[in-house]
């Protein structure tokens, strides 16, 4: 105690305006040092195979002495993060999903091209462009896209048979979906279609649907809001006309948890395959067709280097350990790889346990090289909020479908500017 | 000896004022400094913007209906929280078999961590759940709780009140136990029908008992953050965000330390004149004051 | 309205029945959802949220305790809950008793206003603090320790709660014992360590298990300053059974959940009467 309350005391002389102070990226430390990384996953053989490629590195540099993975709750985990660092405890390392834009605008992150296009053997060219663009601004790359894991159709064939019906991924449409998925809760009670993790709060999912209707949430340089157009009106038509006159997609506030059996079909990212166990038979597609044609819709995460770290130049040296090749095809076991070089079928078959090849082959190799991310901006817990809190009115039988969306874009208006 | 006392006085109060001082006060004081800034919190800069986020405040055109959901929630809350602690702990105030069994049923929620508890009830509460099961077994066609304004009101009261009705029922039966048995004896002699005697015996007798609830009840409602945070982040629509979750969305998600904290200082606004309204009003239907 | 010439609706027995009935309907919201808690941590993953819900399962599997001890440090975690809060009421128990003796007992100038200066503590809500908090823990490198949760509850609001309670208690307790012992030649201390505090036992027990619960059940603060999974407390360790995509592992959740509360509920059921009476006689009474 004695000395803690030193601390304390000698903090508050010096801390009552404790600003951040936060210690600008001084390379003062060249020898014990120790990273720190944050990540969501508490996965045992994820935190694993990190930690083995830490140790080799760490045996050829003898400057680091240890490197710590620190894993944050998936949910909690960008209000964790910013809180550490608004706390100046930000960690060296971070994975980082939608907080990326935020990171990169307020210059957070350590640009990273140099270092690994002059790393060698990194390969800097095998990287996809439609993974890099989201973690990018104006040629400079910020985050390694570690994970590219695309959103694909899951398909309870048991319940299709219980409802007479029969499933061909080959041309199939949103439209067909929506009818079968009607047939299935006609005969059977149990849900048509849903989307994973939608909820009627996470509005950025239906982005998986929207694409194919050709509506986005907004243009590309993040200032004009697309709610209003002709092609997200479609869009949100359809939905609503599914969830409220065919009753193909569970309403709110029903649970209808596909990896439960509850749904026929499901929306997820083919890294949820783990929550199949088996208590039905499933199938797998690429995403159905929309009026738009065909399209596909991948989830992001990427892993940087905190610009407030007073050992960025090490962190930048582990990060371009940890993505070179042959690392990578060790994380592509677990996360669809960036690398134009490590997406077969086959590779990641290797530790999928779920899917063939050649399932694996359709519904990932096949779509990443086209695939648009989900909406990504500045600022997204607000635009996220301030969307949802105007989209609840969508979920009615009565909705005004373009007066909703109408208020989607005033409400996200002033946001989008201020980027 | 007054002045050796005075001393050994301020010796027994040191620790408990100088932690108030050190965790409450100057934090306060931090605060009100935050919410003369904004802060961005990645680069970790303040720019002094005087009173413009007190500004934003009176601007926000969502603040009006959050206060209003606030005290709806709040007002909900306590009242419920109060008749309902009063009227268990009344019920369980007699001897017979299984009353020390009902206590604790009632007082359980209390140890349940408050997450978990919020994600049953959120699952019980779905338009296909639990609840609306048992309404449908006596015939009812239950709403879809949580999906309109109304009745997820409703909802979010209803299980904070479950949840923490169970500590005033303790403070009521506690006080019940100190009403003295003599005095409802007499009251019976002179024929006092049991209404009568409730609210002009016991009523009265446990009215100190009354102000600590309701000033603990208060703090503790216009504070509930997970039960909101878990059964309907806020809505639908606006229509469950209260006070205190806004200031967390505020600070938290979208890294608007200034605001939130001229938010939370505004909810600290409310929370000091409500009790100071109670504390002044105490001497009016408090018996035993000074 | 008058009741007294209203003939009794029923006789005892039917009086009692009466009373069960309500008890057990009333009772239903505040025990269905800890059972189905516990039925459902015995159940597979994909049948937790089956709808129409149930309570049983055909397949039942104590899987998820297992998996709630390999998948975290829980063992760990069990145990610093349990430390944190001893500390915690031990120290409230000091620092209350002390101040809620001397604001009830020894007159010295600006009591009342250094007491109206301490129960703002007990108004001001967490969320106002906890920003500057973490600032001022941050620069103490107390940052991922145990410090702020003991710290924060041992001297801010429950702590307060605590003082005001003793202080209650203090008011009503007769002077003359406390004259008596002062003729004997102790000290204020001595008064204090020798008769007062013991007499206080009831409403030092009120306090304890008030504090007790308040630091078991903190949730925002853990939350925001400890990262390190072996330091986690109880409530936060039971929102981290995550699967890799930040899926619930909502099995393994409520099994932890049941281990966090039953033994509580033990305790209470155990202690419950004395805990009644302690308040009882706390000062809180009438």
């Amino acid at each position: 105690m004695p000395t803690t309350a030193k601390k304390l005391v000698s903090a508050l002389a010096l801390g009552t305006f404790a600003t951040t102070a936060a210690c600008g990226g001084t390379d003062a430390a060249t020898e014990d040092i120790e990273l720190r990384m944050s990540v969501w996953t508490s996965n045992e053989d994820q935190l694993a195979l990190f930690d083995s490629i830490a140790d080799a590195y760490i045996a050829d540099h003898p400057e680091i002495t240890s490197i710590t993975f620190e894993s944050l709750p998936f949910e909690e985990y960008n209000t964790t993060l910013t809180t550490q660092i608004a706390g100046g405890n930000a960690p060296d390392l971070a994975w980082m999903g939608d907080l990326s834009a935020d990171l990169i605008d307020s210059g957070a992150l350590v640009p990273l091209t140099d270092a690994l296009e002059g790393t060698e053997g990194w390969d800097y060219g095998d990287l996809l462009p439609s993974v890099t663009g989201e973690f990018s601004r104006d040629g400079e790359l910020y985050a390694y896209p570690f994970s590219n894991s695309p959103f694909a159709l899951y398909v309870n064939t048991d319940l299709l048979a219980e409802a007479g019906q029969t499933f061909d991924p080959a041309g199939l449409t949103w439209d067909k979906v929506s009818e079968i998925g009607a047939a299935v809760h006609d005969a059977t009670g149990k849900g048509g279609f849903v989307v994973n993790d939608f909820n009627y709060s996470s509005w950025n999912t239906l982005a998986t649907i929207w694409t194919g209707f050709g509506a986005t949430a907004w243009d590309t340089d993040g200032t004009e809001c697309g709610f209003t157009s002709p092609e997200m009106t479609e869009a949100f038509t359809f939905l609503h006309k599914a969830i409220y006159t065919d009753e193909s997609m569970p309403g709110p506030g029903t649970t209808a948890d596909f990896f439960a059996g509850d749904a026929a079909f499901a929306v997820a990212q083919v890294s949820r395959a783990g929550n199949l166990d088996g208590s039905f038979a499933y199938d797998i597609a690429p995403l159905p067709a929309g009026p738009a044609g065909d399209y596909s819709v991948i989830g992001q995460a990427g892993m940087g280097v905190l610009a407030s770290s007073p050992n960025a130049e090490a962190a930048t040296g582990f990060l371009a350990y940890l993505t070179n090749p042959e690392n990578a095809a060790q994380l592509a076991q677990y996360f669809p790889p960036p690398r134009q070089s490590l997406l077969t079928g086959e590779a990641l078959a290797a530790n999928n346990e779920k899917f063939t090849a050649e399932q694996l082959q359709t519904v990932v190799v096949d779509q990443i090289a086209d695939a648009v991310t989900l909406p990504n901006h500045t600022n997204p817990a607000e635009i996220a909020q301030k969307a949802k809190t105007e989209l609840d009115a969508m979920w009615a039988p009565d909705a005004d479908i373009p007066g909703v969306l109408a208020s989607v874009c005033s409400a996200v208006d002033p946001l989008l500017v201020a980027k | 000896m007054g002045r050796a006392d005075a001393a050994t006085g301020y010796l027994f109060i040191a620790p408990q004022l100088v932690g108030v001082l050190v965790f409450v006060i100057v934090p306060v004081g931090l605060a009100i400094w935050y919410s003369l800034n904004d802060w961005n919190i990645f680069t970790g800069q303040l720019t002094y913007v005087g009173g413009g986020n007190y500004q934003a405040a009176l601007d926000d055109p969502a603040l009006p209906s959050v206060l209003g959901a606030t005290a709806v929630f709040s007002g909900g809350v306590v009242a419920l929280n109060i008749v309902l602690g009063l009227a268990l702990a009344v019920m369980l105030n007699r001897r017979f078999k299984g009353a020390v069994l009902f206590r604790t049923l009632f007082f359980s929620p209390v140890v349940v961590s408050v997450v978990a508890w919020t994600l049953v009830w959120g699952f019980l509460l779905q338009d296909n759940g639990g609840v609306n099961g048992v309404l449908a077994l006596v015939g009812v066609d239950g709403p879809n709780w949580l999906q309109n304004g109304p009745t997820a009101m409703v909802a979010v009261t209803f299980t904070q009140v479950v949840r923490s009705v169970g500590i005033n029922m303790v403070l009521f039966l506690a006080a019940l136990q100190g009403v003295p048995g003599e005095l409802y004896e007499a009251a019976r002699l002179d024929g006092a029908d049991p209404r009568r005697i409730f609210f002009r015996i016991t009523l009265p007798l446990i009215s100190p008992t009354l102000l600590l609830t309701a000033i603990i009840t208060i703090v503790g409602a216009l504070q509930s953050f997970a039960q909101i945070a878990v059964l309907t982040e806020g809505g639908p629509g606006l229509s469950t965000t209260v006070l205190v979750y806004y200031v967390f969305q505020q600070a938290f998600s979208f890294n608007d330390i200034g605001y939130g904290s001229t938010l939370a200082l505004m909810l600290l606004t409310f929370v000091m004149v409500l009790t100071v309204i109670q504390w002044q009003l105490r001497r009016k239907w408090v018996f035993y004051e000074d | 309205m008058r009741t007294e010439t209203a003939p009794r609706p029923f006789g005892p027995l039917a009086r009692r029945i009466a009373l069960y009935a309500a008890l057990i309907v009333l009772a239903a919201p505040f025990v269905i959802p800890t059972l189905w808690m516990v039925a459902s941590s015995f159940k597979p993953l994909s049948e937790i949220f089956a709808s129409p819900p149930s309570f049983f399962t055909d397949s039942p599997t104590a899987a998820a305790y297992g998996e709630a001890f390999a998948f975290q440090p829980f063992a760990r975690q069990y145990f610093n809950s349990v430390y944190i809060a001893l500390v915690v009421t031990l120290i409230v128990l000091l620092v209350s008793g002390l101040a809620g003796y001397a604001f009830a007992r020894i007159r010295f100038p600006g009591r009342n206003l250094l007491f109206v200066v301490v129960l703002i503590g007990l108004l001001v809500p967490s969320e106002v603090t906890i920003v500057p908090l973490f600032q001022m823990f941050k620069q103490a490198g107390m940052v991922n320790t145990h410090w702020p949760l003991i710290l924060v509850t041992a001297f801010a609001a429950p702590c307060v709660l605590a003082t005001f309670i003793m202080r209650q208690f203090f008011i009503a307790l007769p002077v003359e014992l406390e004259e008596a012992a002062r003729l004997d030649g102790l000290g204020r201390f001595g008064i204090w360590r020798r008769i007062c505090l013991p007499l206080a036992r009831p409403a030092l027990s009120a306090v304890a298990i008030l504090t007790f619960l308040s630091s078991w059940n903190l949730y925002l603060e853990p939350t925001v300053y400890l990262t390190s999974p072996e330091l986690f407390t109880l409530p936060q360790a039971l929102t981290r059974f995550t699967d890799p995509y930040g899926g619930e592992m909502w099995n393994t959740q409520l099994a932890a959940a049941t281990m966090t509360v039953v033994p509580v509920l033990v305790v209470f059921l155990i202690a419950q009467r004395q805990f009644v009476e302690s308040l009882a006689h706390s000062g809180l009474k009438g």
